[in-house]
């Protein structure tokens, strides 16, 4: 029994330092250290891709945006990150504040590829792809026609019928956000009211439990992110099949500002030590090559204009996007935190 | 004793001040020594409670505190009644009655606790939701789309109790097994019954040993975060990410955290404290435990063998056929090699682990008793409480000196880049902070059975601390220390936080897997990792629970 313990003791003390012991400096210019809080499988197909094209080894740190955004915080100007990636444009706005980025290089290429909006001001992220937050409704019970904005959800003849999320999910506090900027903090605050005033239950379960619940009959319209819907479409569960059948999609405030949209980004770190091939990562994923891949497989829309969206994605056809700076959505998060709480937004 | 104790209490500070000097000796620094390795990130959070909050308190305070403090308190309670239930009552049927399938059920009720707690919610959720496992089975009887709610108070705490009460289980039958038994005899021989002699002799001498299990339980609940989220119960943990996350505020949620854990601080001193004058020991005769069970008639035996699988059947049996319904869906797109790969470091992580932090709750539990000085020994205590935070949050007080001292390496030019974070030696570390009190508990109640007067001779008779340790103490903990190791291996091959944001690169659990599904909200592709993470805690479940019963 000892030596078996020992053995073990040994084995995994061996693999803990089986790379840790190469070292330095020539390794770190054929590496390139991704901070990251996708955890797609397109994501990993990528960095594989990448991989053959340059010789580069990607290594990938997964976890929450704030949990990384701190680590990089901590380690400071030793921090092996080169690139951090979100899944929403708030954090990347924090890293940006706090002073973790440093800008892309070739702005030329960029700004030919991507509308402005989906870039920071001074390059330092940059959109890899975009989600609508839209409604979808009953098919057995709404009149698509009756629906027409966000703000027009908060109306007495919606009492009961609403379904959301906490307040906690960041995709709801980017909406929020966007209402703040667009509409000012009060009728923000009054908006948020009249949405828990129409709340079909209290806020719980993710985007696809909202789905769930429309169709089986709990509300009646939900608010959720295109890439949930066109994930439960292709579902291999039964029940997520069916439930996604039975919902409408509609995309809001198109006789207006349009819909709301977040992105997924990418920034190269302050301290990368490998900026060279971070500025090769963000031109490689913004390519059409990478940019099909995130959109087949992940249903999101590309940035790159070249790139045809999903079939899915298609067949809900082309809307109007709000062109709203996403900067300001990282800017007013905190406020529309704050709002969310006044309003009792659980 | 008692009267020696209230003497003492008027003494002046002077005079403990020289007793002090008097008592010191070379096991004081060692447990000084320890106890700052294991309670420095502790300690780096608990000084931020000087800082003050940030400026956020005042909105939280106002509109949010309240609804925090009332689920968690409520879950607190739901959540102690169904796991002291489950816990004592199957650890008590299962050492002293006979009955069918005793012996699978006996390593069957510790391994619920192998389910991830986010995990757990999921799969319940999905089990009873329109459409569901159990939604199918009802459809026979006419009752269509039933759909039972579990996202609420009640069905978290159902969720996560069910899912801990191995910890009581755990402890309860370890004390249960090495249990002095003549009492018992006594007491039946003098015609009292089972049950009375249960409930007024062995369930309150097994105090120390449930109140441990109940310790653990208690902060688990406190600090879980994916379950109640996803439930959308508010709890103060969900305050914590809240102002750190969504308010932009670390030392807000910092400053909850020290509140959080000054509460459970608090706890265990008045615990402590109310049984100070207890003696916890066993007969002079030294140790017997039970060679036999009671045997009743068949039908008897198969109403105990139902009861004892209610837990099982509810914390094992239904999630896992959730999982595995999920499974077959998911199979060809999840299934791969890596996954028997990411099994093997995850097990080589978790038993390394675990093996380090069971030696540290030995050293600091048995150095603090060798040094004489009382107060060090109750600060002993504080080593435990990096189980009461929030993973995430052990993580910042883990980073926040390793990391300083790694810069300094760097600096004075010792090595070239970080040699603490990034390595395994950063994220054992964190391990042994966080899941102290896990092994510290079941080995503090096993050891407080060891009549003092054995060691106590031993030494008389001029042998050393450790000699003594070895040759005595060491056969009688055993079992104490096979429970500790069997929670801390399955603690740390769930672990979620700390695995995420301090493993090298190059290793990957399967903890970390089933997340990076979950997170997306492809639950069901989480299901295959999940049950891998079952597996792998099933073979040392299995074997330790042999060695136990050898050893019992």
């Amino acid at each position: 029994m000892k030596n078996i313990v020992f053995l073990l003791l040994v084995f995994t003390v061996l693999v803990g330092c089986k790379n840790d012991s190469k070292s330095s400096d020539e390794t770190t210019l054929n590496q390139l250290n991704v901070y990251t809080h996708r955890h797609y499988d397109s994501d990993k197909q990528l960095f594989e891709m990448f991989e053959k094209e340059t010789g580069i080894k990607v290594n990938v740190i997964n976890s929450k945006a704030d949990e990384l955004i701190q680590k990089m915080v901590l380690e400071g100007e030793q921090s092996p990150a080169d690139v951090l990636i979100t899944v929403d444009a708030g954090r990347l706005h924090m890293a940006k504040e706090k002073g973790l980025l440093q800008p892309v290089k070739n702005t030329a290429v960029i700004d030919s590829i991507l509308s402005p909006n989906l870039v920071d001001k001074d390059y330092e992220w940059i959109a890899l792809t975009k989600r609508a937050r839209i409604l979808v409704y009953a098919k057995d019970r709404i009149d698509p026609t009756e629906l027409s904005s966000y703000e027009d959800l908060v109306l007495p003849k919606w009492e009961g019928k609403l379904l959301f999320r906490s307040s906690s999910n960041i995709y709801n506090q980017s909406l929020m956000a966007s209402i703040v900027a667009n509409d000012g903090e009060d009728i923000a605050k009054k908006w948020a009211q009249g949405m828990v005033k129409n709340q079909a239950r209290k806020p719980k379960g993710n985007d696809r439990d909202q789905v769930k619940a429309i169709a089986a009959g709990e509300g009646d319209i939900a608010i959720v992110n295109t890439y949930y819907v066109g994930k439960m479409l292709n579902s291999n569960d039964r029940v997520e099949l069916e439930a996604a059948d039975k919902v409408g999609v509609f995309f809001p405030n198109q006789k207006d500002r349009g819909t709301h949209i977040n992105i997924s980004g990418i920034g190269i770190a302050k301290h990368s030590p490998n900026p060279e091939a971070a500025n090769q990562l963000i031109h490689f994923l913004l390519n059409e090559e990478a940019q099909k891949v995130f959109a087949l497989s992940n249903y999101e829309y590309p940035v790159n204009p070249s790139v045809e969206n999903s079939e899915i994605l298609k067949a809900w056809g082309d809307f109007k996007e709000d062109s709203l700076h996403l900067n300001l959505l990282g800017e007013l998060n905190k406020k529309a935190v704050i709002l969310f709480d006044e309003a009792g937004w659980k | 004793m008692k009267q020696a104790g209230s003497s003492q209490e008027n003494f002046s500070w002077k005079y403990r001040i020289q007793r002090g000097i008097r008592d010191f000796n070379k096991w004081t620094v060692f447990t000084v020594l320890i106890l700052l390795f294991i309670a420095v990130p502790v300690i780096t959070i608990f000084f931020k409670l000087f800082d003050g909050p940030g400026e956020s308190w005042e909105h939280i305070s106002k509109y949010l505190l309240a609804d925090y403090l009332k689920n968690s308190l409520y879950l607190a309670i739901l959540c102690s009644l169904i796991t002291l239930i489950a816990g004592v009552f199957s650890a008590w049927v299962v050492t002293r009655f006979e009955f069918p399938m005793r012996t699978y059920l006996e390593w069957l009720l510790i391994i619920p606790l192998a389910i991830p707690g986010y995990i757990m919610a999921y799969a319940y959720a999905g089990f009873f939701d329109y459409g569901g496992i159990f939604s199918w089975l009802l459809s026979p009887f006419g009752i269509e789309n039933f759909k039972l709610d579990m996202m609420n108070v009640i069905g978290l705490s159902f969720v996560l109790g069910i899912s801990l009460f191995p910890y009581i289980y755990v402890s309860a039958r370890a004390f249960f097994l090495t249990q002095a038994l003549n009492l018992l005899e006594a007491s039946r021989l003098l015609g009292v019954s089972e049950t009375k002699s249960f409930f007024k002799l062995v369930f309150p001498l097994a105090r120390p040993a449930i109140v441990a299990g109940l310790v653990l339980v208690l902060m688990e609940v406190l600090n879980d975060y994916g379950a109640a989220e996803y439930y959308g119960v508010n709890t103060f943990t969900t305050g914590i990410f809240r102002s750190w996350f969504s308010l932009e505020e670390p030392e807000t949620a910092i400053y909850l955290s020290a509140l959080l854990l000054s509460i459970v601080f608090v706890l265990i001193i008045l615990e402590k404290y109310q049984r100070r004058k207890l003696q916890y020991t066993s007969p002079k005769s030294g140790r017997t435990s039970i060679d036999y069970r009671i045997q009743f008639n068949r039908p008897k035996q198969l109403v105990l063998t139902l009861l004892v699988s209610l837990p099982v059947l509810l914390g094992f049996i239904i999630p896992v056929i959730q999982l595995v319904q999920w499974s077959v869906r998911t199979f060809s797109e999840v299934f791969n090699q890596d996954l028997l790969w990411l099994s093997l470091q995850s097990f080589g992580i978790a038993f390394a682990g675990a093996c380090f932090t069971v030696l540290f709750a030995l050293l600091l539990l048995y150095f603090s008793k060798w040094n004489k000085i009382y107060s060090v020994q109750s600060a002993s205590k504080l080593g435990v409480l990096g189980y009461a935070i929030p993973g995430a949050v052990v993580a910042i007080g883990i980073m926040i000196p390793t990391l300083s001292l790694d810069k300094n390496f760097i600096d004075w030019g010792w090595a070239s880049k970080f040699i603490i974070n990034g390595t395994l030696i950063a994220l054992v570390y964190a391990y042994v902070v966080r899941f102290l009190a896990v092994a510290y508990q079941p080995l503090e109640s096993s050891s407080l059975k060891v009549n003092s007067s054995i060691p106590d001779s031993s030494k008389i008779l001029g042998m050393g601390n450790f000699k003594t340790f070895f040759k005595i103490e060491f056969p009688l903990l055993k079992a104490g220390m096979l429970s500790a190791f069997i929670l801390v291996f399955i603690d740390i091959l769930k672990e979620l936080p700390l695995t995420l944001i301090l493993k090298p690169y190059h290793i990957n659990t399967l903890a970390v897997n089933a997340y990076g599904y979950a997170s997306d909200e492809m639950v069901m592709h989480a299901s295959i990792p999940s049950l891998f993470i079952i597996l792998t805690a099933l073979i040392p479940v299995i074997v330790l629970n042999k060695l136990l019963l050898k050893n019992g």
